[in-house]
């Protein structure tokens, strides 16, 4: 059998997985980067929107060839059809082209000298007197062991790698979304922004959007709560026939579960790392988790660095702790917001974005959620509605 | 007692996404490059992959059991 030794070993090459390669290449040891899929970004499972600061905050080159195009803010739309719009002048974030921005973010940890393998499953950890020492992993039909010092773990929702280290990533079925999407064209939806819809019959727990590529081309989704008993894809075939929207002209179909809160606890176990979906590090609003995965992609290497430069491997558990202290936190209370806004009957919804269309728009485009409980603590049919109150109590 | 049960997958349906391992609290499906793959031997019949399944490609058959 093929025998391989590195420092270190990440495992999926999505979004955490490169960043970690490329920062702990960078620093000078060695890395294997793999992962299962014959073509790294393919298929994707995305609706592919982020925000524009990632680049600059995680040093990825703003490269014109995975952005389709930039987006200046967000519609939201009611169950009844009330609208909010959140516009802004400059350009608030991008969408991308995941297949070949997954591709290059692997192409930077290789120009940074991590070894890539695409096509390369990871199947199980090996254990030597307890302790990890490595995974056993098959190119095509090659069967391959890998030594290392660490593993990283991001491997994405299934989490498998993770979970077979010892790892504990189990959510509850209500903390993941269920997600179903179609590239396709579609015309009629202002292409600057992403348009969101709300409402317990279009979307229990989720919504449906449209992100748009190019002027005619968009993402169009939905997520809904996984344990509901019906499925995405049903929810998603219903709002475009109910909308007439034309389903002819389907690009791809692209399908996958997300994880919508119960961030793992213990991120990190001896020499074993958790990070991305696999540690459940997505925001449990909208469901993306791509910023997360980089923000958690960067700590995580940080202390793997460490822990290599000084031999201990104690200065792992910094990542748990640190990522805890700061996305953790954050996530934590968007966390509780989604507990909230599950509870809004359509009633609500329409309730709320009408009186939000009329409230302070820039202070609410700033994503301040402080601003806007205020602003519908103001109105009259919240303030005489004890259970509308009640929910917003909960938030402050 | 949930009736015991074991997992079957429409292949003509499913996407490979990986949802149902994810969801899974045992490990009891593993989702690989070319195929899917369900291990009786862990699988505590909760029936969570099935309704997580984004395309309702997953459902069950009773699994017989002796005595």
């Amino acid at each position: 059998m093929k025998e391989m030794k590195y420092d270190v070993v990440v495992v999926g090459a999505g979004i955490a997985g490169p960043i970690v390669a490329r920062n702990v290449a960078k620093a000078g040891y060695s890395v294997l980067l793999i992962d299962k899929k014959p073509a790294i970004g393919s298929p994707k499972q995305c609706a592919e929107g982020i925000n524009m600061k990632v680049f600059d905050e995680y040093d990825i080159p703003y490269d014109k060839r995975f952005i389709n195009r930039e987006i200046y803010g967000a519609k939201l739309y009611s169950p009844s059809g009330y609208e909010l719009e959140l516009r802004y002048k400059e350009a608030s974030g991008v969408i991308l082209e995941r297949k070949v921005f997954d591709k290059m973010l692997a192409y930077y940890a290789a120009k940074a000298g991590a070894d890539v393998l695409a096509r390369t499953e990871a199947q199980d950890v090996i254990r030597k007197e307890g302790k990890v020492v490595g995974i056993t992993a098959k190119h095509e039909n090659e069967p391959v062991e890998i030594y290392t010092n660490i593993i990283v773990a991001a491997d994405g929702v299934e989490s498998t790698i993770a979970r077979k280290a010892g790892l504990n990533t189990y959510a509850p079925p209500h903390e993941f979304d269920s997600s179903y999407e179609y590239e396709m064209l579609i015309e009629g939806y202002d292409p600057d922004l992403i348009h969101l819809w709300f409402g317990n019959e279009v979307a229990p727990r989720g919504y449906v959007w449209v992100f748009p590529k190019d002027e005619d081309r968009a993402n169009v989704g939905i997520g809904i709560a996984s344990d509901h008993p019906e499925t995405a894809k049903h929810y998603l075939d219903k709002w475009l026939e109910e909308n007439k929207i034309q389903t002819k002209r389907i690009l791809e179909v692209n399908v996958g579960v997300v994880p919508v809160g119960g961030f793992v606890k213990e991120l990190a176990k001896d020499n074993v790392l958790v990070v991305g979906d696999a540690a459940r590090q997505v925001n449990p609003m909208h469901g993306g988790g791509m910023a997360e995965a980089m923000g958690a992609g960067t700590i995580a290497s940080k202390w793997i660095v460490k822990a290599l430069e000084e031999e201990n491997l104690s200065f792992l558990q910094n990542y748990t702790k640190e990522w805890w202290e700061t996305d953790g936190k954050r996530l934590e209370k968007v966390l509780k917001v989604r507990h909230v806004t599950e509870k809004l009957t359509d009633e609500d919804l329409d309730l709320f974005i009408q009186i939000l269309s009329g409230a302070d728009a820039e202070k609410i485009a700033g994503g301040d959620y402080g601003e806007v409980i205020k602003a519908l603590l103001k109105h009259p049919k919240v303030l005489m509605s004890k259970r509308r109150l009640s929910l917003l109590k909960e938030l402050l | 007692m949930p009736e015991k049960i074991r997992i079957v997958v429409n292949e003509d349906r499913c996407y490979l996404c990986g949802g149902c391992a994810g969801v899974c609290p045992t490990l009891a499906i593993e989702v690989h490059s070319n195929g899917w793959e369900f291990f009786q031997d862990k699988c505590i019949s909760c029936r969570i992959c099935i309704n997580t399944c984004p395309v309702g490609a997953l459902s069950a058959e009773p699994l017989e059991v002796e005595g």
